[in-house]
């Protein structure tokens, strides 16, 4: 019976999604690029992190469609004779990896500290609260701008290459973490009234397990909905830090990264340098953003649309 | 000595200037295996009087005065955890509504193995099976099956009796029922009233029965305490009170019984309603809605004495009855 009935619910959640034009393309984009993003190394005709593979005498050349378009080179080159197309596959992989990634500690830092927040209540809440209240004041660029600068500065460019991915996970992960507390925490205020906690600590359960295993599963679903707009936000800070110099080095490029390298030869006429991952960009930020929308829609039985 | 026993509780919540007092002084005791029925007017007290036994009125809610001495410890000067060690496994408590009582998201099985591992050292195995025994014995058919059924998949009834059966689950010495019956239909509260009457028959466990039910409360117990605006007013055992109540409430309460009244004509019912706890007035609670009422009524808060049997908290009392 359990079974029948968790395949109803499925099928009914399939057969919304399947019958959401929208959420199939985005989804099938976003799953398209994530392949690539995964077997970039078995895609890609050349390895960008290679330097023996690259050659300088390759640069700068335009899409295969134009004049001096050379087969091998279908999205054309960067100024330093990198393949575009490759680039943007390993890029690509980079700019995910990072989203993902900092949201995870986002939703690690937020939804610990907004359980907490909402449970306990009283100082330890109201000192948590005013906490994000702080955090949010300061807009996310800034921090991690002032951040990575003072990093960047301190332990100079060689070693901030190496590590420039965790710097960027911890700074963009932590700048955020308000966003979940903060809807954790209204959640846990609703939940926590409800007899089932009451019933919960008339069993002698502690606190800890109160939380983590009667609440938290029933405010699943708005963390389900914010995590996927998040997602799409780390993505773009990231895209912006490195667009400022910040981010990526040039040697491992994100997707922000190709965008700012090829913004300096865009008024010589290399368009293609920071058109093409722009694309990239623009269309994975739109993919993950209708599909969350989306499933915003179909997580919240109030909102039926009429079909 | 009494299993349980409840002097001079107070509840009181802090508000800017003053205290409201929820409960303002109650005593009753419970014998191991009795079954008591606490019956009152929402917001007389008695679902507070539950939540202090077990130490948890939310916030900023306390206990004020008095003490809830259970087998020998002092209750309300436990630490947070000597109590969670009480709360399930020696004193249990059966909610309202069985609908909100379970976690929509967790399997009833989940839910009791839990419960089980929260108060003694048990395997996952050994757990199941005693979850199973304790689900069979609550009379749900195929109890294999049902311990790993979602809450939204059983019906109210059979949520009801889950929530029994993890009452029942660590044999706790009492069980406290608040209004277990009240969202369930007539014919499964009568199942489920004369269920929970027989476990407690058979495993000799305490029952408190808070209602407002006063037909569930002569049937199921054997003492009976009437509360008021946060006190006790007539207290003793339950077929005497029904039959020759002495206080001008319970009185009130028992006339106002559709079954006392004749067919076509407008039911019988105390005027006016219960005063809020933020102004009670003086003397004693019920005068300004008691028939009896005179000056001393209105000076004199009557003090809980012992009458016919029984206890009674009226000045008139000898003259009512």
């Amino acid at each position: 019976m359990n079974a029948v009935i968790q395949k109803a619910l499925a099928s009914n959640f399939l057969y919304q999604f399947r019958h959401d034009v929208v959420a199939m393309t985005s989804a099938a984009v976003l799953l398209i690029m994530v392949l690539l993003a995964v077997f970039a190394p078995f895609i890609a005709p050349q390895n960008p992190y290679d330097p023996l593979q690259i050659d300088i005498m390759n640069s700068e050349l335009p899409p295969v469609w134009l004049d001096e378009g050379d087969a091998q080179f279908v999205l054309g080159t960067d100024p330093q004779g990198r393949d575009m197309w490759s680039t943007i596959l390993y890029g690509t992989g980079i700019s995910l990896l990072i989203g993902i990634f900092a949201v995870m500690l986002q939703a690690v830092i937020g939804v610990t500290l907004g359980l907490l927040a909402g449970y306990i209540g009283g100082r330890v809440d109201g000192f948590l609260m005013r906490l994000a209240d702080i955090q949010l004041s300061l807009s996310t660029l800034m921090v991690a701008i002032i951040t990575l600068a003072v990093f960047q500065a301190a332990f100079g460019a060689q070693l901030y290459g190496e590590l420039a991915i965790i710097m960027l996970i911890l700074v963009i992960g932590i700048a955020e973490w308000p966003q979940y507390a903060r809807t954790v925490r209204a959640n846990v205020l609703a939940e926590r009234e409800k007899e089932y906690v009451d019933a919960a600590r008339v069993i002698g359960l502690s606190r800890l397990r109160i939380m983590f295993r009667h609440i938290l599963p029933n405010t699943l679903t708005p963390i389900l909905v914010i995590s996927t707009v998040q997602v799409a936000n780390a993505i773009v800070s990231e895209a912006a830090l490195s667009f400022l110099g910040l981010g990526m080095p040039v040697n491992k490029p994100s997707l922000g990264s190709l965008i700012r390298n090829g913004f300096d030869y865009i008024l010589s006429g290399q368009w293609w340098i920071t058109v093409f991952p722009s694309i990239v960009l623009i269309i994975l930020i739109l993919a993950i953003n209708l599909l969350g929308d989306w499933l915003r829609d179909a997580l919240n039985p109030k909102l039926y649309k009429e079909t | 000595m009494a299993l349980l026993e409840v002097r001079g509780l107070e509840v009181e919540f802090p508000l800017r200037a003053s205290k409201l007092k929820a409960l303002r002084g109650i005593d009753f005791t419970l014998d191991a295996g009795e079954r008591l029925g606490i019956v009152g007017e929402s917001g007389a007290g008695k679902s507070m009087a539950a939540y202090a036994i077990l130490n948890l009125i939310s916030e900023p809610g306390r206990i004020g005065a008095g003490e809830i001495v259970f087998d020998g410890q002092v209750l309300n000067e436990l630490s947070n955890e000597e109590m969670r060690h009480i709360r399930g496994n020696r004193i249990a408590m059966i909610f309202q509504d069985p609908m909100m009582t379970l976690n929509p998201v967790l399997t009833v099985g989940t839910q009791m193995v839990e419960c089980l591992q929260a108060h003694r050292t048990i395997s996952d195995k050994d757990a199941k099976a005693l979850a199973i025994q304790k689900l069979r014995e609550v009379a749900i058919p195929s109890p294999d099956k049902r311990f790993d059924a979602y809450p939204h998949e059983l019906s109210g009834g059979l949520r009801q009796r889950v929530v029994i059966a993890i009452a029942l689950l660590l044999d706790p010495a009492i069980i406290i029922a608040d209004e277990p019956t009240t969202a369930l239909d007539v014919t499964i509260q009568a199942e489920i009233m004369g269920l929970m009457m027989e476990l407690c028959d058979n495993h000799q466990v305490g029952l408190i029965l808070i209602t407002h039910d006063l037909a569930v409360v002569s049937d199921v117990t054997q003492r009976m305490l009437v509360m008021y605006a946060g006190r006790v007013v007539e207290e003793g055992d339950t077929q005497e009170v029904i039959a020759n109540p002495s206080h001008p409430y319970t009185k009130g309460l028992l006339q106002a019984l559709p079954q006392k009244n004749e067919a076509g004509r407008p039911l019988n019912q105390i005027p006016g309603t219960m005063p809020s706890l933020a102004d009670v007035p003086p003397g004693c609670a019920y005068n300004p809605r008691c028939d009896h009422a005179d000056d001393r009524c209105r000076q004199e808060l009557p003090e809980l004495r012992a009458l016919n049997g029984g206890k009674v908290a009226c000045h008139h009392a000898e003259k009512l009855t």
